[in-house]
C-alpha cells in the first residue's frame, strides 16, 4: 500500500532548499569589505584624519595617497576609514538598541495584552506621531554635536517599527492552533517564544532591520548636513560631504569617496533581501 | 439526435503525468458524454487532483504529460496545456476545493461575478453588472451581492464562486472536492447546485473522495488508486457491486457503513471527569450558548450537537480549560496532570510548529515530561508511519500521516480526555476510518473520555455514546 505519493510530490515540488540565492552573497561579499574596510581601514592607513598637512591641499591621488587630499590637507583615505568606523558602527548600534527592546516589548504586549498593551501601544503611538528626524533635532538641542544625542535619538524613533511589527505578527501567532496544542501539551512561555515564535518573526524583523540600517546610516548623514549630527572635524560620512560640496568642481573624487561609499553600504543591505521579498 | 450530443464533452486517451521517470498518473482513459456527470472517486493522494490539473492545461513546472485531452470535440495533445488556456471560463471551468478561498477577499461579491461577464464574455460593464445580479438572484443570492467573501457562509461562498467560474457559460466543469470541510445541509446545497448545473445542460467531472456525493449524483463513476483507474463504469451499479478490491475497501471505509463501535466500548466510569454547570459564553455580541450542563466520565464517547456557527468548539474548548467560559462553573476530578487534557485540531498541518522539523517537535516533547523516545516509536509504528517522516516539516506530510501524528503525540501525554474537533474532515474515508479506531483503541484501553465534534451524521452515530447539545437555549 502506498499512500505515500502526495507528500513525496510536494517534496519534489518544492525548490531545493538554497539556502543563499547569488544575489544574498554579492550582498553578504560586499558588506564584508565594507565592513573590513572600516574595522581594519584607520589601523592600515595609519595616517592621522585629523592632522593639517596646508601645503598640499587638494592635491590629486597618488600611491602613498590614493584619494589625495582634501581642502585642509588632510588624508582622504583616512578620513574615509574613521568615518565610514563611525558612521556605521553608530548605525548598526542604533539599530540593535532600537531592535532589541522593541521586539521584547512588541512580544510582550501580545502576550501579556490587557493595559500593558495599551499603554505602550500608547507611547509607540506618541512616538510615531512626531517625525522621526523632529525628534533627533529636539534631543541634539540640548547638546549640539555630541554623540548619545544622535544616537538615543534614531534608537528612540526607530524602536516603534520593531514593536508594532512583532506585537501584530505574535498576536496572529499567538491565537493559532499550533501554540494552543504547544500550551496544552505543557510547554512554557520560553518554549514557544523559541520554537512557535522566533522562526517566523526573525525573517520580518530581519528585513526590518536592513532598512533600518540604512535609514541610520541616511539620517546620521543628513543631520549632519544640516549641521545638528556630528561637527567637522569629526570624520563622519554626512559631515564630510558638506565639507567637501565646495570642492566638488576641483576635486570630484573627494565628496564622490563618501557618497560611493554610502551608496554601496546600502547595496549591499538591499542585496540581503530574502528572493521572496524581491518585489 | 443531433451532432453536438454525439461529441462527448470531454475524452482523455492514454494521459500520464510524470515527474522526472516516475508516473504519478498512468494511462487514463475515460469519456465524459455531452450532459453527463462522471465522478472521479479516490483517497487523497492517488492522482486525481493532478489529473484535473493536466486535463485543465496547469500542471507545476516539474512535472510534465503524455497522451491526449480532447475538449468538446477539439483533440490536443495533453502536453500542449497552452492552447487548452484559451478555452478556459469559455470551454471549460474549475471550481477549486474550498472555493471560500479562491475568491478575491477584497471584492464584493457581485463585481466578482461580474468580472466574468464583462472580461470573458466582453460584456459592457453595466450590463455585466445586471447579469451578475440575476445570476445571483437565481441562486437565492440576491441579498449577498454587496457582501464581502467572509461574510458569506461556506455554502454560500461555494455558490459565488460556481457562478463566477460558470458565467461564461463553460459547458464542462471540473469541480474539485467540493463537499471538504462542509457539514451535512451544506452538502445538500452543492448535491443541489451541481444537479441544477446538470439540468442546464452542463457536463460535469467531479473529484471527490466523499461517497455519499459519489451516489448522490449518480453518472458515471471512475475508480483511482495510486495514480490508476482501478474500476469506472455506471456509478450504481458499482457502488452497488464493487469489482475491484479497492472499492470495496474505500466503500466499506464509508462512515455510512461503519459499524456501530460505540457498542463495542466499555461502559463508562460512574463518577465525571469533568462537571460543567451552567456554562455560558459570548464573543463580544455574539451570544453563543448559556445554561448548558454536562458531565463526562472516563471511557465516555460524547459528539457535541448543534448547527454549525453554534460555539461546538468553544464549548470544547471551555471543557478542556483553553477558554474560560463567561458564567457557570467547570470542575474537573482532582488529581489529574496539567496535561490530562488534550485536543486534536480538525487541521492538523496547522497543529505543528511550522518550521520545525517534526522530529525535533516530538523531542522537544519527550525532554519535557522526561519520557522515553522508544515509547513513541512504538505508537508511531502501531499507526503505521514511517519513522523517515519525522525528518520532514509539517507541510511535506500529508493530511492523513499528520493527523496521525499528531493523535500519537497527544496519546504520549496519556489524556484523560481527548478533545476531538472535527478530526477527519479533511481525511479520505479510509484514513478516516484508521483515525477513529486508533481513537477509539485509547479510548478502550486507558479508558479515556473523548469528546467529539463532527459534521458527519454518519460518524457521530457509530462512534459516540450519546451527544450533549450545545445549541443556544
Amino acid at each position: 500500500m502506498n499512500t505515500h505519493l502526495a507528500p513525496d510530490l510536494m517534496l519534489a515540488d518544492a525548490p531545493p532548499r538554497r539556502r543563499l540565492t547569488r544575489a544574498q552573497i554579492a550582498g553578504i561579499i560586499l558588506l564584508g569589505l565594507i565592513g573590513l574596510f572600516a574595522l581594519l581601514g584607520p589601523w592600515l592607513v595609519g595616517s592621522d584624519p585629523a592632522v593639517q598637512q596646508l601645503d598640499r591641499f587638494l592635491e590629486g591621488p597618488s600611491l602613498a595617497h590614493p584619494l589625495g587630499f582634501d581642502a585642509l590637507g588632510r588624508d582622504m583615505l583616512a578620513r574615509l576609514a574613521h568615518g565610514a568606523r563611525l558612521s556605521l558602527a553608530l548605525a548598526a548600534l542604533s539599530v540593535l538598541s532600537a531592535a532589541l527592546p522593541g521586539a521584547l516589548l512588541g512580544l510582550l504586549a501580545a502576550w501579556r495584552g490587557g493595559w500593558p498593551e495599551r499603554v505602550l501601544a500608547a507611547l509607540a503611538d506618541a512616538v510615531l506621531a512626531l517625525p522621526a528626524l523632529l525628534l533627533v533635532l529636539l534631543l541634539s538641542a540640548f547638546t549640539p554635536g555630541g554623540f548619545w544625542p544622535l544616537y538615543v535619538g534614531i534608537s528612540l524613533a526607530l524602536w516603534v517599527e520593531y514593536f508594532r511589527v512583532v506585537r501584530a505578527a505574535s498576536r496572529i501567532l499567538l491565537a493559532s492552533a499550533h501554540v494552543e496544542a504547544a500550551r496544552l501539551l505543557g510547554f512554557g512561555a520560553l518554549y514557544i517564544a523559541r520554537r512557535h515564535l522566533l522562526p517566523e518573526l526573525l525573517p520580518r524583523l530581519f528585513t526590518l532591520m536592513r532598512f533600518g540600517f540604512a535609514g541610520a546610516v541616511l539620517a546620521m548623514a543628513a543631520l549632519g548636513f544640516v549641521g545638528v549630527g556630528l561637527q567637522p572635524p569629526t570624520p563622519e560620512l554626512g559631515v564630510m560631504m558638506i565639507e567637501l560640496l565646495p570642492y566638488y568642481g576641483e576635486a570630484p573624487w573627494l565628496i564622490g569617496a563618501p557618497v560611493l561609499l554610502l551608496f554601496l553600504t546600502l547595496l549591499g543591505l538591499l542585496l540581503l533581501a530574502p528572493e521572496r521579498e524581491a518585489a | 439526435m443531433n451532432r453536438r450530443e454525439l461529441i462527448p464533452a470531454l475524452a482523455v486517451e492514454a494521459l500520464s503525468v510524470l515527474h522526472n521517470e516516475r508516473a504519478l498518473v498512468r494511462d487514463i482513459d475515460f469519456t465524459l458524454p455531452a450532459g453527463g456527470v462522471l465522478t472521479l472517486l479516490g483517497e487523497s493522494g492517488s492522482g486525481k487532483s493532478l489529473l484535473a490539473q493536466a486535463i485543465m492545461g496547469n500542471l507545476p513546472p516539474p512535472l510534465r504529460c503524455e497522451g491526449r485531452v480532447s475538449i468538446g470535440g477539439e483533440n490536443t495533445h495533453a502536453a500542449d496545456g497552452a492552447s487548452r488556456h484559451a478555452g478556459w471560463g469559455r470551454r471549460l471551468a474549475l471550481l477549486p476545493q474550498e472555493p471560500w478561498l479562491a475568491l478575491d477577499p477584497t471584492m464584493r461579491v457581485r463585481d466578482q461575478v461580474a468580472e466574468t461577464y464583462g472580461l470573458v464574455k466582453g460584456r459592457p460593464r453595466l450590463q455585466a453588472d445586471a447579469m451578475a445580479q440575476a445570476a445571483l438572484a437565481s441562486l437565492g443570492l440576491h441579498d449577498a451581492a454587496h457582501k464581502y467573501p467572509f461574510m458569506l457562509s461556506g455554502g454560500m461562498a461555494q455558490r459565488v464562486a460556481f457562478l463566477a467560474t460558470h458565467a461564461a457559460g463553460a459547458p464542462l466543469m471540473i469541480i474539485d472536492e467540493p463537499t471538504k470541510g462542509l457539514d451535512a445541509d451544506r452538502r445538500d446545497d452543492v448535491l443541489a447546485l451541481l444537479r441544477a448545473a446538470q439540468a442546464q445542460g452542463m457536463s460535469l467531472l467531479c473529484i471527490t473522495h466523499d461517497i455519499w456525493l459519489a451516489r448522490a449524483l449518480g453518472g458515471q463513476l471512475a475508480v483511482m488508486l495510486e495514480g490508476e483507474l482501478v474500476e469506472q463504469g455506471d456509478a450504481a451499479s458499482i457502488l452497488r457491486a464493487p469489482q475491484h478490491d479497492y472499492t470495496r475497501r474505500l466503500l466499506a471505509a464509508d462512515p455510512g457503513s461503519w459499524p456501530a463501535w460505540r457498542a463495542t466500548l466499555p461502559a463508562p466510569a460512574s463518577s465525571a471527569l469533568v462537571q460543567l454547570t451552567g456554562v455560558a459564553k459570548s464573543f463580544g455580541r455574539q451570544h453563543l450558548f448559556s445554561g448548558v450542563d454536562a458531565s463526562i466520565a472516563a471511557g465516555d464517547v460524547v459528539a457535541l450537537g448543534g448547527a454549525s456557527g453554534s460555539g461546538k468548539t468553544t464549548f470544547g474548548n471551555i471543557v478542556i480549560g483553553v477558554t474560560q467560559p463567561d458564567r457557570g462553573r467547570v470542575a474537573r476530578a482532582g488529581g489529574l496532570a496539567p496535561t490530562a487534557f488534550q485536543k486534536i485540531q480538525q487541521d492538523p498541518g496547522a497543529a505543528f510548529a511550522p518550521r520545525l522539523r517534526l522530529r525535533q517537535s516530538l523531542r522537544d516533547l519527550v525532554q519535557l515530561h522526561r519520557l522515553d523516545w522508544a515509547q513513541l516509536e512504538a505508537l508511531l509504528a502501531r499507526m503505521r508511519l514511517a519513522p523517515a517522516l519525522l525528518d520532514r516539516l509539517p507541510h511535506q506530510v500529508s493530511g492523513g500521516e499528520l493527523q496521525r501524528i499528531a493523535l500519537a503525540r497527544v496519546l504520549l501525554m496519556n489524556p484523560a480526555l481527548i478533545f476531538a474537533d472535527e478530526p477527519t474532515s479533511r481525511l479520505d474515508p479510509v484514513t478516516q476510518q484508521q483515525v477513529f479506531s486508533l481513537l477509539l483503541e485509547q479510548v478502550q484501553e486507558r479508558r479515556c473520555a473523548l469528546l467529539l465534534v463532527t459534521h458527519d451524521l454518519d460518524i457521530a452515530r457509530s462512534v459516540a455514546r450519546r451527544q450533549i447539545d450545545v445549541a443556544q437555549r
